[in-house]
């Protein structure tokens, strides 16, 4: 019960600190000299007060207090205690707080680091950043608080949806939420810097950093959610074109043009309204994310929360933002002279416009894909899916003249590059990748052209990210991010054509025996953990070639709420995964078994962290330099 | 430019033309496409609800009865409605979902080319 005051109260206390700390500054923009240390306070406190405020509510969630009404509905008492604190942010009330807490941060952070900056720059991101931070606030207040009590007050909770019990998923949101919530700094400070006709090289070496954060963060983010969904959901597959997983896509698809766009800006002082068209779109997708998934708009497994109000206020919440930055943006966007001037067609600048080119046709094709069929339906009540063969028909294709086109870039330069350096080393090197790709068609047996062209493009790719690693020593960090790029595409495409599967309908002690191999089902046992009942079946694998695995899928019947999961079992190898999941077929003995073989599993995750890797070498550079 | 071209139309021309795959694969590779009617974003393939269990059987029997993979979609979409397939067809009402992103993607060349000089 104070535990709950206190969560409830410092909410309000951070929104009076956020109403101070709007005001002081505004008070201070118009005669400064040196920036008033009571602001750095009043961020303090800010946080601190949030901060309290989701502590309490960690509180509440680990002494199991029935008397709140979102640990009621999320927490049972039998939960193990890991997951009753991911519990505090597996719901929308505290993701919100959550949302909240890393805004306040991020913008104390913001101001400790940013001493070299103007200081009226400073102080209108700080204002800026106010606003979406007070919108929070009041969005918390209004329509989703954390802290509402039940009386009487019940014995016991309703429990966690269990495929969320997960260390993946525990840590998936935070992530994601730092990657989602530094954008809204890159938002704030490109208005900031619009405002106060500070779009140059100093600024663009001062956001940097912060659009690294984001993007590290997202990329991270998304990579856990990968993850889980992988081996939680029991489908084998690691992407579904869902749309909770394409909002969280776009803001990362438009952010890694940013970092890209923000070199140009750093180098030539170019590009300037692009990037600030940019940076408010990734904030804008980011918000567009949370509001789409949390209103139950989409039609999703991931979709939890369904309350209309809620949408509608972060619906006119989005439109003010849109609004508000496209007055800063039309009302005080200077015409830059240098930007009249054109860009030599043979360097890298060229290069990044056609890397942001395919970058927004991908956001294109995955925001229209998810948004069309809302729209279809309130327009003409016509209801369609939108699922992956649409994205492939898109973006695959696409993809042959952008790891093609991505190859070239490698080797240019920031001025003008001769024709005669792209030469004949590059020559061979694509035509190498050909013939591999061709050869590794032959030995699947797979008679796909297609395919063949495009293993042949991102092989091409990867050995081009491979040479540049001996040829530069310059930056490691773009090297690595590139070189993990083309891995990452280069597994998911060999995994995708050379997966294989079989399914099988079996008995205890039945032997199923297909083309490829045997699968016998030799046993099945039971267990009684704390808050579930778990069947573990044993699986003996052998293929052609003799080679003998063993695995135990899972199958898990939780108390609370009454729920029957099913956990693969994977075993990893750098070459391949072997996948079994079962299910148990209704009214019989049978279980129904999913065998899949799945190549260079691994280095899709690999990859994806090298990808984040490379990021984080170049921040903690730009870090060190100041 | 016309090396690329040539790719693209290649691509189109063998992306369409082949079709020796046996009786389950075919079974998974429609099922991955249809939308599981009362689970939350699944697809049939991936469900193992009473309905998708049934939709699977319904594809079997169509492919044992010579129907061909679109008849067989065709066959789903009468019965159940657009909803169940995750392939939406192009006509008019996806028209705009199909060409939107390639007109914008035509829009984004055009502008680059303009900013970018191609003489000296």
């Amino acid at each position: 019960m104070l535990t709950n005051q206190i969560g409830y109260y410092s909410i309000i206390l951070g929104l009076i600190f956020s109403v101070l700390i709007f005001i002081t500054s505004l008070k201070d923009l118009k005669n400064i000299k040196i920036l008033n240390k009571k602001i750095f306070f009043l961020s303090f406190f800010q946080f601190f007060f949030v901060l309290l405020s989701f502590i309490a509510l960690i509180f509440l969630f680990i002494s199991s207090d029935f008397g709140n009404e979102i640990v009621f509905s999320n927490s049972h008492s039998t939960k193990p205690i890991f997951y009753k604190i991911a519990g505090a942010w597996g719901n929308h009330e505290g993701s919100l707080l959550l949302w909240l807490l890393v805004l306040t941060l991020f913008i104390f952070l913001f101001l400790l680091n940013s001493k070299n900056q103007p200081i009226k720059y400073r102080i209108l991101t700080l204002v800026y950043q106010q606003i979406i931070i007070i919108g929070f606030f009041l969005f918390i207040l209004l329509t989703s608080s954390p802290f509402n009590y039940l009386y009487p007050i019940p014995t016991e909770g309703l429990g966690l949806n269990p495929i969320l019990q997960d260390p993946a998923l525990a840590i998936h949101p935070p992530i994601l939420y730092l990657g989602y919530v530094g954008s809204s700094i890159v938002f704030s400070a490109s208005l900031a810097a619009t405002t106060q006709n500070y779009i140059s090289k100093a600024w663009a070496k001062n956001i940097k950093i912060w659009i690294l954060i984001s993007w590290i963060f997202l990329t991270i983010g998304i990579l856990v959610g990968s993850i889980w969904a992988y081996y939680e959901l029991g489908w084998g597959g690691f992407w579904f074109w869902d749309p909770v997983e394409n909002v969280s896509l776009m803001p990362w698809l438009c952010l890694t043009a940013l970092l890209h766009c923000v070199l140009v800006l750093e180098k030539k002082s170019l590009l300037s309204s692009w990037i600030i068209i940019l940076s408010i779109s990734t904030f804008i997708l980011s918000v567009s994310g949370t509001f789409l998934v949390r209103s139950g708009v989409l039609n999703s497994v991931h979709t939890f929360a369904n309350d209309p109000s809620r949408g509608i206020f972060i619906l006119v919440f989005l439109f003010i933002l849109i609004l508000f930055s496209l007055i800063i943006f039309f009302f005080f966007k200077k015409e830059n002279k240098d930007e009249k001037i054109k860009i030599f067609w043979l360097s890298k600048d060229t290069f990044i416009l056609i890397n942001n080119w395919f970058m927004m046709y991908f956001l294109s094709v995955v925001l229209i894909g998810t948004i069309y069929p809302i729209f279809l339906e309130v327009l003409s009540n016509d209801k369609i899916s939108i699922g992956p063969p649409f994205y492939h028909k898109l973006i695959i294709p696409v993809l042959i003249p952008f790891l093609i086109l991505m190859s070239f870039s490698q080797s240019l330069s920031w001025f003008k590059s001769k024709i005669d350096k792209i030469n004949v080393k590059l020559i061979l090197v694509f035509i190498i990748s050909i013939i591999l790709s061709f050869s590794i068609a032959k030995i699947a047996g797979s008679k796909n052209l297609y395919n063949s062209i495009l293993v042949s493009a991102s092989l091409y790719l990867f050995l081009v990210s491979i040479k540049d690693f001996f040829n530069r020593y310059k930056s490691y960090a773009q090297s690595i991010s590139h070189f993990g790029f083309s891995l990452l595409i280069l597994s998911i495409l060999l995994n995708g054509i050379l997966s294989t599967e079989v399914t099988a309908n079996l008995k205890v002690g039945e032997k199923f025996i297909y083309k490829e191999g045997s699968i016998e089902f030799s046993s099945i046992k039971s267990y009684q953990k704390n808050n579930f009942k778990s069947i573990v079946g044993l699986f003996k694998i052998e293929d052609k070639k003799k080679n003998y695995v063993e695995l135990e899928p899972e199958l898990r019947i939780y108390n609370q709420p009454i729920t029957i999961t099913s956990e693969a079992d994977i075993k990893t190898t750098i070459y391949s995964d072997k996948f079994l999941v079962m299910n148990k077929v209704k009214g019989d003995d049978y279980f129904n078994v999913r065998y899949q073989v799945k190549p260079f599993m691994i280095w899709i995750w690999i990859s994806t962290f090298l990808l984040a890797f490379g990021g984080s070498l170049s921040l903690f550079r730009r870090i060190n330099e100041k | 430019m016309k090396f690329l071209k040539f790719l693209i139309i290649l691509v189109f021309i063998f992306n369409t033309a082949y079709s020796n795959e046996n009786r389950s694969e075919l079974i998974n590779k429609i099922s991955k496409n249809i939308r599981c009617l009362i689970c939350q974003g699944q697809s049939v393939y991936d469900s193992n609800s009473d309905f998708a269990l049934s939709v699977k059987l319904v594809i079997g029997k169509k492919i044992d009865q010579g129907d061909s993979e679109k008849e067989i979609y065709e066959f789903l979409e009468k019965k159940y409605g657009e909803w169940i397939t995750y392939d939406p067809a192009f006509n008019k009402k996806t028209f705009i979902l199909w060409t939107l992103p390639i007109l914008l993607f035509l829009i984004g060349g055009a502008i680059i080319f303009r900013k970018v000089n191609v003489q000296k």
